[in-house]
């Protein structure tokens, strides 16, 4: 039997490598099972469900006023939407009339949860990238102020539970309404100063550009929603696409970038900052256009809350995509199936095709920018 | 007696056969469905075969007429009480037009063998959107997906026993409360 070495090449095995689920870039509990080639990764998949907590199996042993205080914990860094999701599947349901003073307060409040999901976005996403110092503390000093308003506002500093079925909990005072007003005010340039910090600097260029591209149609076949798509040419938003409150009545732009053969991390990056301003330019019109008098709900809020025998769906863009609620009833006090469409969910089951072919080290560029968080994913 | 039966043939009669814009697009296209009460904001709601589901889907997503192309959900519904059905409930949106669409495949419970699962054929040829969502309908409600590439549990572990959104399930190993000092859990 002859024994000579055919190849000079060095023969290596590929390497299965858990990351996570204490990896703390992942934001939560995400596991990944990779298969390494040397430093280049040919498979990775998600193993989910660390975080799973039966959000829909309370949805139907719970009763209505009960559940709508405990939905907001699904996606607990922009809990408004998930409230107003489950709020607008119920009102539907229950032919219940919103007045418009709620819906103004709804839009206004919506957006600055956006705002201070995407801050906390960029804070965490610089620090996954390296910049452990200095940094994340600009966007968490804004991020504070817009806490402190919820705070004063619904009580809670990230669990709301403020936008109830039929309206939301509580009227702003005027000296909230004014300083919301000084915040937006010096928002733009706060924005502006993040963007010389970011936006053009070289070793960030470095790490983000053309890296984990995600194509239109590989996007659209995973159910890709939110900025991660309008990054990839698609200007599919559903405050303009399938228009709900009042949103017809404000001016705003939804930004986009027309790359069908694929967006990179920096675009999914510079998405969020254009969708921030945007954001803050429809709480100024929310300012001013806010009615000073009226309902504040058009349901009575207390533990009798039914909602009308039906089936129901209704979703908002929520700062990650779309996020649905589908409920059935059949008018008692609990519901017979709520079932969420999470846009963390969905998002994260393309990150399997994302990852491959990259370097270990780019792993958590693309992860971050796709904007994923674990209790949204596993309810 | 004899006049309640006359009433009631005279809502039978009156009851015009109803099809939707997408029931009858399907019927232009050989495939059978049958319309459901719409869904609150006058959504339609259509139930098919499960033999039928994947033709009808490939039709729905690639006709320019429909094209249905965004999967937003797939949910099991557990409605033995109200129907005595499994539901397999999909939610179809267009990237581009206003379309929306809901489908049902209804599998009768008193058909289900004893010990097996209701099966529905698996869409994750066509979608790999609906990877993630069978196996999580599989893992909560117990509807079995055919000819999924993945089919295991997604949220809970995988020795987990029963489908904890049927309305029947009892929780085994109550994790709070369990005493026994052998009990991993």
């Amino acid at each position: 039997m002859s024994t000579e070495i055919k190849s000079t090449e060095l023969k290596t095995d590929e390497m299965i490598i858990n990351m996570g689920p204490q990896h703390p870039a992942t934001h939560g509990v995400l596991r990944m099972l990779l298969t390494l080639d040397g430093e280049f990764v040919k498979h990775a998949e998600p193993v989910i469900g660390h975080l799973h907590r039966a959000q829909e199996w309370q949805g139907q042993n719970r009763t209505w006023f009960q559940y709508q205080a405990l939905i907001d914990r699904v996606d607990y860094l922009s809990g408004m939407f998930t409230s107003w999701a489950m709020a607008r599947s119920c009102e539907v349901l229950d032919e219940c009339e919103v007045p418009e003073r709620a819906e103004y307060l709804r839009v206004m409040v919506s957006e600055m949860n956006r705002i201070s999901s995407h801050l906390l976005w960029l804070g965490t996403y610089l620090i996954d990238l390296g910049a452990m110092f200095g940094f994340p503390f600009y966007p968490f000093r804004e991020r504070e102020k817009l806490l402190d308003l919820f705070e004063e506002i619904a009580g809670q500093r990230m669990m709301f539970n403020y936008i109830r079925i039929g309206g939301v909990q509580r009227a702003p005072n005027d000296a909230w309404l004014k300083r919301l007003k000084a915040f937006t005010e010096e928002f733009e340039d706060r924005v502006d100063e993040y963007e010389a910090i970011v936006t053009e600097n070289p070793i960030f260029l470095k790490r983000t550009k053309e890296i984990g591209i995600l194509p239109l149609s590989l996007a659209k076949q995973y159910g890709v929603t939110g900025p991660s798509i309008r990054a990839s040419g698609t200007d599919m938003d559903l405050r303009k696409t399938k228009p709900y409150s009042v949103y017809p009545k404000l001016e705003f732009d939804v930004h986009w970038l027309d790359k069908p053969e694929g967006g990179d991390t920096w675009d999914r990056y510079i998405l969020r900052i254009r969708e921030m301003r945007e954001s803050n330019k429809i709480i100024k019109q929310c300012l001013d256009m806010l009615p000073t008098e009226g309902e504040l709900s058009g349901k009575k809020q207390n533990a009798g809350l039914r909602v009308k025998a039906g089936e129901a769906f209704s979703s908002v863009e929520s700062p990650r995509g779309i996020l649905g609620c589908y409920v059935i009833s059949d008018g008692k006090d609990k519901a017979i199936r709520f079932r969420w469409r999470n846009p963390s969910f969905c998002n994260l089951s393309v990150l399997s095709e994302l990852l491959v072919g990259s370097p270990i080290a780019d792993i958590m560029a693309i992860f971050g920018s796709v904007d994923v968080i674990l209790p949204d994913v596993d309810r | 007696m004899a006049e309640e039966k006359e009433k009631s043939i005279e809502k039978i009669v009156e009851a015009p056969p109803e099809i939707g814009r997408f029931g009858q697009f399907l019927k232009e296209h050989g495939i059978a469905s049958e319309k459901l009460p719409d869904a609150a904001g006058g959504i339609e709601v259509i139930s098919l075969d499960a033999k039928n589901l994947q033709s009808a889907l490939k039709i729905l997503r690639s006709s320019e007429e429909t094209k249905l192309d965004l999967l937003i959900t797939v949910s099991g519904v557990d409605s033995r009480q109200s129907g005595g059905t499994f539901d397999s409930v999909y939610h179809l949106w267009s990237y581009d037009n206003l379309n929306e669409l809901v489908i049902k495949v209804k599998i009768k419970a008193d058909e289900v063998e004893e010990d097996s699962l209701p099966a529905v054929p698996s869409i994750t040829n066509m979608w790999p959107a609906a990877n993630w969502h069978e196996r999580e309908t599989y893992d909560l409600v117990g509807i079995k997906y055919l000819g999924h590439p993945y089919p295991r549990r997604i949220l809970n572990p995988w020795d987990w026993d029963g489908h904890p959104l049927r309305h029947d399930y009892v929780q085994i190993v109550d994790a709070l409360n369990d005493k026994n000092p052998h009990s991993f859990r």
